[in-house]
């Protein structure tokens, strides 16, 4: 079983209830509690901290200064974007058409049912919780594709081919730059690779570093950090969506709704990504003083800041150079590191 | 079991919360179906045609060498997890470490053969050089 005890259990135990109902009512609340703190975190992120930070980076002033800090432009958005008429557009592949916005932040949202959050927010740790995570977030290409088929329009079908010629030439280094840290813990799942990384590595003048992978191997680190990046598409590796190219990609004839549902999928995304980074390389929620889950959030924030920094200050690269640098770049890097990994790890041991 | 019914709620909440979001929209939204506003974006021109059309074929190869290298992922995956402890246990590294050096490397071979016949390279289509070589000669 886990090291420590689940949200789920956590929250049965509260409410006094045993065995499976325990099982079912503990997860259903645990599962609304992550959701929605995502969906807080994303609130902050979309109408707001992004913003912000393009304001910043462009030296100008954007829509974000309603109330203290801008901050009730978040009300003043969600109440605008719910409200605006939502338009079929003509011939659009009816179900796919309304599937789709579901299926994005489902992904999203899924994966991080296996997340350590720090404080026991976890909602479940089972044994293939790595490859869970992966799998769940591969989910959105499928949503995806559907939102370019069914859109009946040429700029969302060649966004939607974009998307997922990146996501599949990104993610075969992704997985296996991940895999080259599971030689190091032993195991797929998330609380373990977090204990794993408490260990002290060296003292440097009286401070103790920890055997985060970050810094046991920073070459994968890098590598993971890049593939990440062209997974959730931000520049350089933005081509799905590509403004001035091809509109706005696979979203270009969703409005309303749909459109606040695959936008808010692709922040959780995100946020996914950089929680994935931050569990497998930086120790999860761990670090000095502060809570748990505080650091926790500080990690995938960073991450989600060096995302929006990319996308201010890196120009977009060509679809055959982002291909080409996936193949034959990245994916001969990623196994390199695999076997490098393995060898040095077996010459130690 | 516990981890996967909560695994099971999270995917219930990944579909409720969409869903309840849609509702409160259609509760808020007006609908003013207008002539020309239901016509799909192309530059503000008039569309022409469906967008099933036939598409750039390097989509295809990609995702064929995608599937090789998507199912060697999966197998490597339990490799890595036993590999330490079965250090640890006393195996030799040549027996533990030769088979996956080989697997990767008939991999490699192919990911070569791949490079090298242009399956990675994104190719112009010949129609558009050809058409866009007339414009100039215009």
């Amino acid at each position: 079983m886990s090291l420590q005890a689940v949200l789920p259990d956590t929250i049965s135990g509260l409410l006094g209830l045993e065995g499976v109902l325990g099982d079912i009512v503990g997860g259903l609340v645990g599962a609304f509690l992550v959701a929605n703190i995502m969906l807080i975190m994303t609130a902050f992120a979309g109408p707001w901290a992004k913003r912000k930070i393009t304001a910043a980076f462009g030296d100008r002033i954007a829509v974000n200064r309603i109330g203290p800090f801008g901050l009730l432009t978040i009300v003043t958005d969600a109440v605008r974007l719910l409200s605006k008429e939502l338009i079929v557009p003509e011939g659009v592949d009816r179900p796919a058409w309304d599937l789709a916005p579901m299926v994005i932040p489902f992904s999203a949202l899924l994966g991080f049912a296996v997340i350590p959050m720090g404080n026991g927010i976890q909602l479940a740790d089972p044994e293939t919780g790595l490859a869970f995570a992966f799998a769940a977030a591969s989910i959105a290409s499928l949503g995806i594709v559907m939102t370019g088929y069914a859109s009946n329009n040429k700029f969302s079908l060649i966004g939607a081919l974009r998307a997922v010629a990146a996501n599949i030439a990104y993610e075969i280094p992704l997985v296996i730059t991940a895999a080259s840290v599971v030689i190091f813990a032993g195991s797929l799942r998330m609380s373990e690779i977090v204990a794993v990384q408490a260990e002290p590595l060296l003292t440097v003048a009286g401070v103790t570093l920890p055997t985060w992978f970050a810094f046991v191997n920073p070459f994968a680190f890098a590598l993971f950090i890049i593939a990440n990046l062209a997974e959730v598409g931000r520049n350089p590796f933005d081509i799905p969506e590509a403004p001035t190219e091809i509109v706005a990609g696979y979203q270009t004839e969703y409005s309303s709704v749909y459109f606040v549902l695959i936008y808010l999928g692709e922040f959780i995304h995100i946020f996914l990504g950089g929680a994935i980074a931050a569990t497998l390389f930086l120790g999860g929620p761990a670090g000095p003083v502060l809570p748990g889950f505080v650091w926790f959030t500080i990690k995938i924030w960073a991450f989600f800041l060096f995302t929006q920094w990319a996308r201010s200050a890196v120009p977009r690269l060509r679809v055959d150079q982002f291909l080409e640098i996936g193949w034959k770049g990245m994916l001969v890097l990623s196994f390199a590191n695999l076997v490098l990994t393995a060898i040095i790890v077996g010459v130690i041991a | 079991m516990s981890d996967w019914i909560a695994i099971g709620a999270m995917g219930l909440v990944g579909v409720g919360l969409p869903l309840a979001m849609m509702a409160v929209s259609a509760l808020l939204r007006p609908s003013v179906p207008e002539q020309g506003k239901s016509a799909t974006y192309e530059s503000g021109e008039v569309p022409t045609g469906t967008a099933r059309v036939q598409f750039n074929i390097q989509y295809y190869m990609v995702a064929l060498l995608f599937l090789v290298f998507d199912i060697e992922t999966v197998l490597i995956f339990p490799w890595t997890v036993i590999y330490r402890s079965a250090l640890e246990q006393g195996a030799s590294l040549a027996t533990v470490l030769t088979p996956m050096l080989v697997f990767i490397g008939v991999l490699v071979v192919g990911l070569v053969w791949a490079w090298r016949n242009g399956a990675v390279k994104w190719v112009k289509s010949p129609q558009a050089s050809r058409r866009k070589t007339e414009r100039k000669d215009a």
